[in-house]
C-alpha cells in the first residue's frame, strides 16, 4: 500500500512550524513519530497536501524539571519517558501506562504528543480504502452512516491511547501554540467526545509541551490495560487510578485523598470518572477496606464506559473489564 | 547414534547466514530491468455478476502500461484436477469480497494504485451465502452453477459396523464442536515476478521466467502452462528463499498467475507483492468447521465407535477442499485403535475467501473435537485421561479399519514422556482451583501416498553430481520454505558419502535446473526427498566404491566412507604423513594449482588401503568420466490405501505421533487463560537434525496455541473484519510459554535413516490439550475455539448461580455452540445491528435471514 502524494515541510523552530501550519491550514498534517499517522495515510484515511515533520525542532524535545513540576516536550519519545528517573519516581502512573503502549520498537519512535493526539479507532474505520469501499464507508470518513450505532449520526470510534488516562489523573496541562500565541489547556478540555473529530485542536495548533504539576508529584498510581496479546495490542479498555496519602505507602488506616480514576478505549474520549473520585475521597484504604474501595471504583468506572462494537471483543466484555481493571488497579496499591 | 557422523547431529541450516544477514533473497528482493508493478482491483461485493468493466480512464493515466481482466486469460485452473474452478481474474462474476477483478501494470506502485480507482466496474449483486449450513439449502444464485446446494463435495464413509459399536458401548457421548477460521499468517507476504524473454528467432514473446514465493514450483509451472497455453518447457519457475508457507503457498495463488498474464499483455516484466490485507483475502487457511461427534466407549476405556459429521465453510473456490474434507475423516484412524468409524463430510462453498491447506491439513479441528470428547468419555467412566489414551493404542504393524498402514508407532513413548515430564500422576486433578492440566494426542502423515495428480511418477527425484575436487552438488526439486529441507538433503548426502557438509551444495527448486519434486506440503519432503537423496547419494557412492575397490584390491562392500576418507575395513592406522597431506575442503592443503599433479602422484603410488575422499573421487572419475547419481522415491503400493471413494487421501508411508500436556491457569474474573508450560513429545522416526525437529515441534505447538487462545478470522457479511496482523492476533513471544520438547525415535523401516515427519503432527494436540486443561482448572468444557477471555468468562458466568451473564453475539454458549455466527461471537451489536448503506455490498438481500433477529436483542 503506497502513501498518498504529499510534500514534507521540515521547520527548525516552533515559530516556523506555526507559520507553516497557518500558511497551509486545512491542507496540512503534523507528523511526530509517525507510528499512527503513516499507517493511516497508507489506508488513505488522511491525504494531506503537506506533512509537517516536527522532529527537527529541538525545543519540542526533552523533559525539564522545575519547581512548578515537570514539563515534557511533545516530541519526547515514549521510550525516553519510560526511562526518565523523575517520572519513574514521582509520576509512576505515567510510566506504567507508557510501557503498555505498542511494543518497545514502536515506543522508540512514538511520542507523547502523538499519543495524546491519537485519532480514535474503529474496526470499520482503520481499514484500507478498498475495504472501506466494500462496506459503503462510514460517518468518520467518506460516508454518512455508522456501522456500530445503527441509525446514529454520531461516531463512536474509541479513543485508544494509553497515556491520557494516566495524564488525566496527574492533572496534566497542555501548552498549545497557534498563530494567536500560546495557550495552556487542561488535558480533559482537549477531547471533544465526538469520535469523528476527537480533538478540540485547530489545524493551525501545535501541541508543544505537557506540564505535570508539582502538586501531582508522588501520587500513588496504577494503570491496567485490557489486551489480548501481552506484547502489542492497542487497549481494548484501560483504567488509571491515583490517590495520595500522607504517609508513604498506604497503610491499614490511611485515608484516600485527591482520588482520581480515568478510563480509556471505551468511549470516544478518555474520561475522568468524577463520581468515583467524589465517592472515594476520604475513604479508608488498607488491607480490610481496599477491596470495598476497589469494587466501588470498578462499578463507577464501568458506568462511565460506553464501548460499542469498535473492536474485536464484545462491548459487554469490555465494560465488564473496566470494572475489574479499576478494582485491580486500586488493589495493586494496597 | 554414534554410528552416524552427520545424521542426528545438531546442524545449522545451510541457508541461515543469508537469512540472518539480509543477503539472502526472497521473491520481493528481485527486480529486472524495465520491471512494472502490478496492483490488483478486488471485488467489493461478496457475490455479483460483472456487467461491464471499463478501464479506459485507468489506461489514460500517465505511467499505466496495461490493464488486464478476466477475458485476457479465461482458462480455468485449480490445485486439484477435480477443482479447476479459478481463473486468473474474475470471468463473469465475483464470489467474495476481495475476489480478483482486474490488474493494472504501471511504472510505480502509487500510479498503479491510483489507476485502480479509475477502473469502472458495473456489478449486479447476487444472493450471497456466508453460513455453510444456510448455503447448503441454496437453490438459486449458486456460487458455482455446477455445484448444486453449494456443496463442493460430500463423502459418506462407513468402516466396520458403527451401529453395532455403539450398541456395545457402555457410554456414548455426543456433542457439537466449532472451530473458527484461522489463517497461516506467514511472515513473508506472497510475491511473484514474471518476466518473458524475447525469442531470438521470431522476435515474439518467448520463454517465461517466474520468481515466486511458493511451496510448489512444479505445480505453478504446470498451472501457468494451462492458463497461458504454453508448454511447460517454455516456463521456468524459480523459488527463492521463502519466508514461511504453512500451506498458504502450497497451491497456486492468484497473483502468481496474474503477474504472468499482466507481463504478457504489458510486454514487460511485472512484479506483484501482496499487501497483508491481500494475503488475508488470498487466504487458503483452515476452514471454520462444525464437528458433530459421537464416541462410544466401553467401561474398560476401549473405544468402540466414532461417528463424525463434519461441515467445512470452504469459501468461494475448491482449492484443496476435497482433500481437506477427506483428511478430516481419514485421520480419525491411525492414531488409536478404533474398530468402527462413520464419517459424513461436507465441504461447502460460501462467499468468502477460499480455504485451503494449513499446517495439520484437515486433521486439526476434528482432533480438537475428538480429544475433547475422549476426556469427557474418560470422566464418565471414571478413567484417567492419560490412561484412556494408553488403553486404545494401535498394535503395529497393522492396517487400520479404514485401510491406513501403520508400521512405526512411537505414541506410547510420547505419552509416557509427557506424563512423566509434567508429573501428571502427582499433579493432575490435585492443583488448586483455577489451575489445571490437560493431555491430548495427534498425528500426521509423512507425505501423501498418492499425489494430487494421480500417476506412477515418482514423488521426488534427485540428481547428485560429484566434482573432481570432491565437491558434491545436490539438484533437488524440493522446496525449502524455512523448514530446512535443503539442510536435510545435504546431511543425508554427506552421511552416505562420508564427506563433510562443507563439500555439499544444494541447488533446489528451479524447474530449469532441478528434477521434479511435487512440493513442500503434507510433510512429505524429509521422507520422500530424503529417500530420493539417499538413493542418489548411494548411486554416486557405488560408482566411487567400485573404482576405489579396484585400486585397493578388495570388493566395494569392504570399503568404509567416513570423515572425508575411504578405507578398506581393517586397514592399518593412518600414517602421520598421509593424515597431514589429506585434503579437506578444496584448496585447503595443496592448493588448486598443485592438486592435479598431487593426485596424479598419489595414483602412481600403486595399491593402498586408504584414500582421501578427493582421491577416491578422482579415481572414480578416471573410469567414469562424469560422476553422478540419481535417485527417486515413490510410495509403495501397499501404503496407498483402500479402494473406496476418496480412499486415496489419508494413506501415507508413515505417520508421526505426538502427545502433549498443557499446564494452564484461568483467571475467573477476566476469563484470561494463561498457558504456563507445554510438554510436547513427537515421534519423528529419527531426528536427522534434532535442532530443526525441536524448532518444528515448538513452532507447531505454538501455532496450535494461537488457534486455541486468540486467532480467529472475524466476519461480517463476508467482510473480513480483521485483515491485519494487528487485529488478527497471532501470538507473539510474550504469549509463548515454555515448550519442553521430547524427541521420540521409532525408526521407521522406510524413512530415510528411519525418519518421519516433524513439522505438522504436533499442532493439533495443542488445542484440545488446552481445552482439557481449562476443564481441569475451572470445570468448563469449551466446545468452540478459540478460547478467548470473553468466551471463557461467558461460560464461567453461565455456570455460576447468581452471576451476571455475559452475552455473546446471539447469546452463543461456548460450551454448546449451535451454528456459526457472524464474528464467531467476538463482536456483537445491540439493537438492530448495522443499518446498511445503499451501496453497501454486504447489504442483506431478501431471502437471507434478517440481521435483526440474529444479533442480540435489547436496545442499547
Ligand atoms: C502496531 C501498533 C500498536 C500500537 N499500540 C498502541 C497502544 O497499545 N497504545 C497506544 O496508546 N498507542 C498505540 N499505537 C499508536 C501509536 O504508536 C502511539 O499512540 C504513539 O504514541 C503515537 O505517537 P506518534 O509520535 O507516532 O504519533 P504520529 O503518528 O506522528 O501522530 C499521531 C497523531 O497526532 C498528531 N500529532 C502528533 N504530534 C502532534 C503535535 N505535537 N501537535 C499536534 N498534533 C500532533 C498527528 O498529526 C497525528 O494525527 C500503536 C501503533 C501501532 C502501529
Amino acid at each position: 500500500m503506497s502513501l498518498p502524494d504529499f510534500q514534507v515541510l521540515r521547520p527548525r523552530t516552533n515559530a516556523e512550524a506555526v507559520e507553516l501550519l497557518a500558511r497551509h491550514a486545512g491542507d496540512i498534517r503534523i507528523i511526530a513519530g509517525g507510528t499512527d499517522l503513516v499507517p493511516s495515510m497508507r489506508q488513505k484515511l488522511f491525504t494531506p497536501k503537506f506533512v509537517l515533520d516536527i522532529r527537527a525542532i529541538a525545543e519540542l524535545n526533552g523533559i525539564r524539571e522545575s519547581a512548578a513540576g515537570l514539563s515534557i516536550g511533545a516530541m519526547t519519545t515514549l521510550a525516553a519517558i519510560e526511562r526518565h528517573p523523575a517520572i519513574r519516581k514521582n509520576y509512576s502512573v505515567l510510566r506504567e501506562a507508557t510501557i503498555t503502549v505498542a511494543s518497545p520498537v514502536i515506543r522508540n519512535m512514538a511520542t507523547l504528543g502523538g499519543n495524546i493526539c491519537l485519532d480514535t479507532r474503529c474496526l470499520w474505520y482503520n481499514q484500507s480504502l478498498a475495504w472501506r469501499k466494500s462496506c459503503g464507508f462510514c460517518i468518520k470518513k467518506d460516508g454518512n452512516l455508522c456501522h456500530v450505532a445503527p441509525g446514529g449520526t454520531k461516531c463512536w470510534a474509541a479513543f485508544s491511547a494509553d497515556t491520557p488516562p494516566a495524564l488525566l489523573c496527574l492533572g496534566a496541562q497542555l501548552e498549545i501554540l497557534s498563530p494567536q500565541g500560546v495557550r495552556i489547556v487542561p488535558l480533559q478540555d482537549l477531547y471533544s467526545g465526538a469520535g469523528e473529530a476527537p480533538l478540540k485542536l485547530a489545524s493551525t495548533d501545535l501541541l508543544a509541551a505537557i506540564h505535570l504539576p508539582a502538586a501531582s508529584s508522588g501520587l500513588h498510581g496504577a494503570y491496567k490495560k485490557l489486551r489480548i496479546r501481552g506484547s502489542i495490542d492497542y487497549p481494548l479498555a484501560g483504567v488509571a487510578v491515583t490517590f495520595r496519602n500522607g504517609a508513604g505507602n498506604p497503610t491499614a488506616n490511611s485515608i484516600m485523598k485527591d482520588v482520581r480514576v480515568a478510563i480509556t478505549a471505551v468511549n470516544p474520549a478518555p474520561l475522568l470518572v468524577r463520581e468515583a473520585a467524589k465517592q472515594l475521597e476520604g475513604k479508608p484504604f488498607g488491607e480490610a477496606t481496599a477491596e470495598l474501595a476497589g469494587e466501588l471504583a470498578g462499578e463507577l468506572a464501568a458506568k462511565s464506559a460506553r464501548p460499542l462494537t469498535t473492536s474485536a471483543l464484545t462491548p459487554e466484555y469490555r465494560k465488564e473489564m473496566v470494572r475489574v481493571l479499576a478494582k485491580r488497579a486500586l488493589l495493586s496499591l494496597a | 547414534m554414534s554410528d552416524f557422523s552427520v545424521i542426528g547431529k545438531r546442524t545449522a541450516m545451510v541457508d541461515s547466514s543469508g537469512k540472518a544477514t539480509g543477503l539472502g533473497k526472497y521473491a520481493d528482493d528481485f527486480s529486472v530491468p524495465g520491471m512494472l508493478i502490478g496492483k490488483i482491483l478486488h471485488s467489493p461485493y461478496p457475490h455479483a455478476r460483472i456487467k461491464k468493466i471499463d478501464a479506459s480512464r485507468a489506461l489514460a493515466l500517465d505511467g499505466v502500461v496495461a490493464v488486464v481482466t478476466g477475458s485476457d486469460a479465461p482458462n480455468k485452473y485449480g490445485i486439484l484436477p477435480v477443482g479447476h474452478d479459478e481463473t486468473a481474474l474474475a470471468v463473469e462474476k465475483v464470489r467474495y469480497v476481495g475476489d480478483n477483478v482486474a490488474c493494472v501494470a504501471a511504472i510505480s506502485e502509487s500510479i498503479a494504485e491510483k489507476a485502480l480507482e479509475l477502473i469502472d466496474v458495473e456489478y449486479e449483486p447476487m444472493q450471497a451465502y456466508f453460513d455453510p449450513e444456510d448455503s447448503m439449502k441454496a437453490t438459486s444464485d449458486l456460487i458455482h452453477p455446477e455445484k448444486p446446494g453449494n456443496v463442493e463435495k460430500d463423502y459418506h464413509h462407513v468402516f466396520g459396523d458403527p451401529d453395532q459399536g455403539f450398541a456395545e458401548s457402555d457410554v456414548v457421548i455426543e456433542g457439537r464442536y466449532i472451530a473458527n477460521e484461522v489463517t497461516h499468517a506467514a511472515m513473508e507476504p506472497h510475491c511473484t515476478l514474471a518476466s518473458f524473454e524475447i525469442d531470438s528467432i521470431t522476435g515474439n514473446q518467448g520463454r517465461l521466467t517466474v520468481w515466486s514465493s511458493t511451496q510448489v514450483p512444479y505445480y505453478l509451472q504446470h498451472k501457468l502452462s494451462i492458463v497461458l497455453d504454453m508448454p511447460m518447457s517454455q516456463i521456468r519457475v524459480i523459488k527463492p528463499l521463502v519466508g514461511g508457507g504453512f500451506g498458504a503457498k502450497s497451491e497456486i495463488i492468484p497473483l502468481e498467475i496474474i503477474a504472468a498474464v499482466a507481463a504478457r499483455k504489458a510486454q514487460a516484466p511485472v512484479k506483484i507483492t501482496y499487501t497483508r490485507e491481500e494475503v488475508f483475502w488470498a487466504h487458503r487457511g483452515r476452514p471454520r468447521t462444525i464437528v458433530d461427534l459421537k464416541t462410544g466407549v466401553k467401561k474398560d476405556g476401549s473405544i468402540r465407535t466414532v461417528a463424525a459429521r463434519v461441515v467445512q465453510d470452504g469459501g468461494a473456490y475448491c482449492s484443496y477442499g476435497v482433500v481437506t474434507i477427506l483428511y478430516s475423516g481419514a485421520l480419525l484412524g491411525a492414531l488409536y485403535d478404533i474398530p468402527n468409524i462413520r464419517y459424513d463430510g461436507y465441504r461447502v462453498l460460501t462467499n468468502k475467501p477460499a480455504c485451503g491447506a494449513m499446517r495439520g491439513h484437515g486433521t486439526v479441528n476434528v482432533r480438537f473435537a475428538f480429544e475433547s470428547q475422549l476426556d469427557e468419555a474418560a470422566a464418565r467412566i471414571g478413567m484417567d485421561p492419560a490412561a484412556i489414551r494408553n488403553r486404545n493404542l494401535l498394535k503395529p504393524p497393522c492396517l487400520t479399519v479404514n485401510n491406513l498402514r501403520v508400521r512405526s508407532y512411537g505414541l506410547p513413548e510420547c505419552i509416557e514422556k509427557v506424563v512423566t515430564g509434567s508429573r501428571w500422576a502427582e499433579r493432575k486433578g490435585k492443583l488448586p482451583r483455577g489451575r489445571g492440566l490437560g493431555i491430548a494426542c495427534s498425528h500426521y502423515v509423512s507425505g501423501a501416498a498418492n499425489s494430487i495428480i494421480r500417476s506412477d511418477m515418482p514423488h521426488s527425484t534427485v540428481n547428485i553430481k560429484v566434482d573432481r575436487d570432491g565437491g558434491v552438488v545436490i539438484y533437488t526439486g524440493a522446496s525449502d520454505i524455512g523448514q530446512g529441507s535443503d539442510t536435510v538433503a545435504a546431511q543425508i548426502a554427506a552421511e552416505v558419502l562420508g564427506c563433510s557438509m562443507a563439500r555439499i551444495q544444494v541447488i533446489a527448486a528451479d524447474t530449469d535446473l532441478t528434477p521434479v519434486d511435487i512440493g513442500s506440503y503434507s510433510s512429505r519432503v524429509t521422507f520422500m526427498n530424503g529417500n530420493a537423496t539417499l538413493r542418489a547419494a548411494q548411486a554416486a557412492k557405488k560408482l566411487i566404491a567400485e573404482a576405489v575397490a579396484k585400486r585397493m584390491n578388495c570388493s566395494p562392500e569392504d570399503l568404509i566412507f567416513s570423515d572425508d576418507k575411504v578405507w578398506k575395513k581393517g586397514a592399518a592406522e593412518e600414517s602421520v604423513t598421509v593424515a597431514a597431506a589429506a585434503p579437506t575442503v578444496s584448496g585447503h592443503v595443496e592448493g588448486q594449482i598443485l592438486r592435479g599433479s598431487v593426485q596424479q602422484k598419489r595414483k602412481d603410488e600403486g595399491v593402498k588401503e586408504r584414500m582421501s575422499f578427493e582421491e577416491a573421487v578422482v579415481t572414480a572419475m578416471d573410469i567414469q568420466g562424469t560422476l553422478t547419481g540419481v535417485g527417486s522415491y515413490a510410495p509403495p503400493p501397499d501404503a496407498r490405501g483402500g479402494k473406496h471413494k476418496g480412499g486415496g487421501v489419508g494413506p501415507s508411508p508413515a505417520y508421526s505421533y505426538s502427545a502433549q500436556v498443557a499446564d494452564v491457569s484461568v483467571d475467573e474474573e477476566t476469563g484470561e487463560v494463561t498457558v504456563h508450560k507445554i510438554w510436547a513429545a513427537h515421534d519423528c522416526g529419527r531426528a536427522l537434525n534434532p535442532v530443526a525437529v525441536e524448532g518444528q515441534v515448538i513452532g507447531s505447538v505454538w501455532m496450535g496455541l494461537g488457534q486455541a487462545l486468540q486467532e480467529e478470522m472475524v466476519w461480517k457479511h463476508g467482510l473480513l473484519m480483521n485483515p491485519s496482523l494487528l487485529e488478527y492476533r497471532s501470538a507473539s513471544g510474550v504469549e509463548s510459554p515454555e515448550i519442553e520438547c521430547y524427541i521420540v525415535e521409532s525408526i521407521d523401516p522406510e524413512g530415510p535413516f528411519g525418519a518421519k515427519e516433524a513439522s505438522e503432527g504436533s499442532l493439533a494436540a495443542a488445542i484440545p490439550a488446552v481445552a482439557n486443561a481449562i476443564f481441569d482448572a475451572v470445570g468448563i468444557r469449551l466446545r468452540e475455539s478459540p478460547f478467548t477471555p470473553e468466551r471463557v468468562l461467558a461460560a464461567l458466568r453461565s455456570k455460576k448461580a447468581g452471576a451476571k451473564k455475559l452475552q455473546l453475539t446471539r447469546n452463543a454458549d461456548p460450551e454448546n455452540p449451535g451454528s456459526f455466527r457472524e464474528h464467531g461471537g467476538s463482536l456483537c451489536f445491540k439493537g438492530k445491528g448495522p443499518v446498511r448503506h445503499a451501496l453497501d455490498p454486504a447489504m442483506v438481500r431478501p431471502g437471507t435471514t434478517a440481521d435483526a433477529a440474529e444479533e442480540m436483542g435489547g436496545a442499547d
